[in-house]
């Protein structure tokens, strides 16, 4: 009887309600969307800044530079190290990562940075650099290699023109496959397969550098890199501050704002649910003291409209949810270009706070507990 | 016959004005009463009081060994849910329930509901083909007939009807008034108010109210041919 007696009520008071429900729906639907959005702009924000290049740099202890064949080299590091290390951690978070061996040889008699790498990583890690030509696409390809923009055209290079390198008594050969446009000063470098760079300055197995790409807020990155630190504490592990700091009071804003939001929401919902319970309990006075009439304890009589009143913010919410879902949906295709797929937690996170804000905009509810009966049936 | 009702020198103020003044009278299991009186003459209040919707400002007011003047609010809801049966003028059914919803809501608040029987209820006031109609697709007749089959479903020591056929016409006024004759050949104890000494004279005995007191107290019903 209890539910006969809520569908009942529900049903009788559909057109008061039906203002209640539409504000409760538009409540839910915008919080719906702004929590989609808070999780959803988290992975793509952090994808978006994960084109911004590598956010852990791995580096030899500061220390004198070593000295190989009589010429001074900066301090290196055994690649297998590095990749032990790298394989110890969860490789879910890490989106990229290369080793890097930098030395400075002659092409043409013009003295060049070479950059020994992973060309296939390069990619990813750096998602920004245009490229006229095509990315050498495996690491063991020894015949290709990049060039930036400046170097080809002081040597004047084109794709496909063979590039040949010298460094102390050694020389390599290889195709220009593409030519690097970074806007940086990668512009005036020369890529290679880190094997040819390696045969190349007689450094077999040896790296200078390694740059890794970790997807995840600040705080996650920090703690990868404290970890690596801890797997390889005789080398230096440092996140690049100004990316992942950035990221983070980006992420915080957005989120601070989000927070306002749904605050400010959830306030006008419960206000505009207490303006239409307020009229509901005084449309209600006669029903409650004929109830009161008829036996019914006033914590009977307010449970009946309280749950009510919770099947109309369950209802509400739940419509509320999928519809601010769609809204998730159709803001991220227009403000980030990718679709927010919706999250199954914001469902009973905003069910349940449409409910408790609905339960609280049911406070005039409390006056129907001073009915007088014998007032209300003499028509008072 | 035991006494089922005891009213030893009631009064009920509301501010300066006395409804009720000093009333004592007593009622038997079994009777109808017809209490009478102009308007204004405390007949309501001493209903409201016998009913557990209103409480007294002094005096006893004891309905099958409760004394109402002494109940707290859950003891009163609990009293009416139990030994009242009301009827009212206006009828006062909840209008987004059905008719059998209706009844089921007096059962709801005495102890469980049980449709078949609320059914049944209704059919015994000749409504069996308006169960599921709502209050407004119900004539004032008809509404008072679910009213009457409310106040019979929880089987309670006294009905109390407040002019119970004040809202109806002549021939909805018969129908309501053989449900109660019926409901008092069978032993059920009515306190009945009303205007129409007609309708006072189907009562066992009249009770007559002028100005919050009694004015005249068991006096012999006429007893019409029709009863």
């Amino acid at each position: 009887m209890f539910w006969r007696l809520v569908f009942q009520l529900l049903r009788g008071s559909r057109g008061r309600l039906g203002v209640a429900i539409l504000a409760i729906v538009s409540g839910a639907a915008v919080i719906s969307a702004l929590l989609n959005l808070d999780l959803g702009v988290q992975n793509k924000l952090t994808q978006e800044f994960r084109t911004l290049g590598a956010n852990i740099v791995i580096s030899p202890a500061s220390g004198a530079p070593a000295q190989i064949s009589g010429a001074e080299v900066p301090s290196l590091m055994p690649e297998r190290d590095v990749l032990a290390a790298l394989q110890q951690l969860p490789s879910a978070q890490v989106s990229a990562a290369a080793p890097y061996l930098y030395i400075v040889a002659r092409a043409q008699n013009i003295r060049v940075v070479v950059a020994g790498t992973w060309p296939d990583q390069a990619q990813k890690l750096d998602a920004t650099w245009k490229l006229e030509g095509n990315w050498v696409r495996s690491r063991e390809d020894q015949s290709q290699c990049l060039v930036g923009r400046n170097v080809a055209r002081r040597m004047q290079l084109a794709l496909g023109n063979p590039l040949e390198l010298h460094y102390m008594d050694r020389s390599a050969q290889c195709r220009v496959a593409g030519i690097v446009d970074a806007g940086g000063s990668e512009d005036n470098q020369v890529f290679a397969s880190l094997s040819a760079v390696q045969s190349l300055a007689n450094l077999p197995g040896q790296i200078g550098v390694a740059q890794l790409s970790v997807t995840g807020t600040a705080q996650i990155v920090a703690d990868y890199a404290a970890r690596l630190a801890a797997a390889l504490p005789q080398y230096q592990v440092r996140p690049i501050r100004q990316v992942t700091e950035a990221e983070g009071a980006l992420l915080g804003r957005i989120r601070l704002l989000i927070v306002s939001m749904v605050l400010l929401i959830l306030i006008l919902t419960a206000l505009c649910v207490l303006g239409t319970m307020a009229a509901l309990a005084m449309e209600r006075r006669k029903d409650v003291g004929l109830m009161k009439s008829l036996g019914g304890s006033i914590s009977r009589i307010v449970g009946i409209f309280l749950a009510e009143v919770g099947v109309l913010g369950a209802v509400g919410g739940l419509l509320g949810t999928i519809l601010g879902a769609a809204l998730a949906y159709w803001m991220g295709l227009r403000v980030f270009g990718t679709a927010i797929s919706p999250r199954w937690e914001v469902f009973p996170a905003t069910i349940a706070l449409m409910i408790v804000v609905t339960l609280a905009g049911a406070l005039p509810l409390r006056m129907l507990g001073n009915v007088k009966p014998a007032e209300i049936l003499r028509g008072e | 016959m035991a006494t089922l009702v005891q009213v030893e020198n009631l009064r009920k103020e509301f501010g300066n004005v006395r409804a009720l003044d000093g009333v004592s009278f007593r009622v038997d299991a079994g009777e109808w009463i017809a209490i009478m009186g102009p308007s204004g003459s405390g007949k309501t209040t001493l209903i409201n009081i016998l009913g557990g919707l209103d409480t007294p400002t002094a005096g006893q007011a004891v309905v099958d060994g409760t004394d109402v003047a002494r109940l707290d609010e859950a003891g009163l809801t609990r009293f009416r849910a139990e030994k009242i049966g009301f009827i009212f003028q206006q009828f006062h059914l909840v209008p987004y329930l059905t008719a059998v919803e209706n009844v089921m809501l007096a059962q709801y608040f005495h102890s469980t509901t049980d449709e078949k029987e609320a059914q049944q209820s209704l059919e015994r006031v000749g409504l069996g083909d308006r169960i599921e109609h709502l209050p407004s697709q119900l004539s004032g007749g008809e509404q008072q007939r679910v009213a009457v089959a409310r106040a019979l479903i929880n089987h309670p020591k006294l009905i109390l009807a407040d002019e119970p056929t004040g809202n109806l016409d002549e021939a909805n006024e018969e129908i309501v008034l053989s449900l109660l004759r019926e409901l008092h050949n069978e032993g059920h104890t009515i306190l009945m108010v009303t205007h129409a000494p007609s309708i006072g004279r189907l009562a066992d005995r009249r009770i007559e109210f002028a100005h919050g007191h009694l004015v005249q107290a068991a006096v012999a019903s006429l007893k019409p041919e029709l009863a």
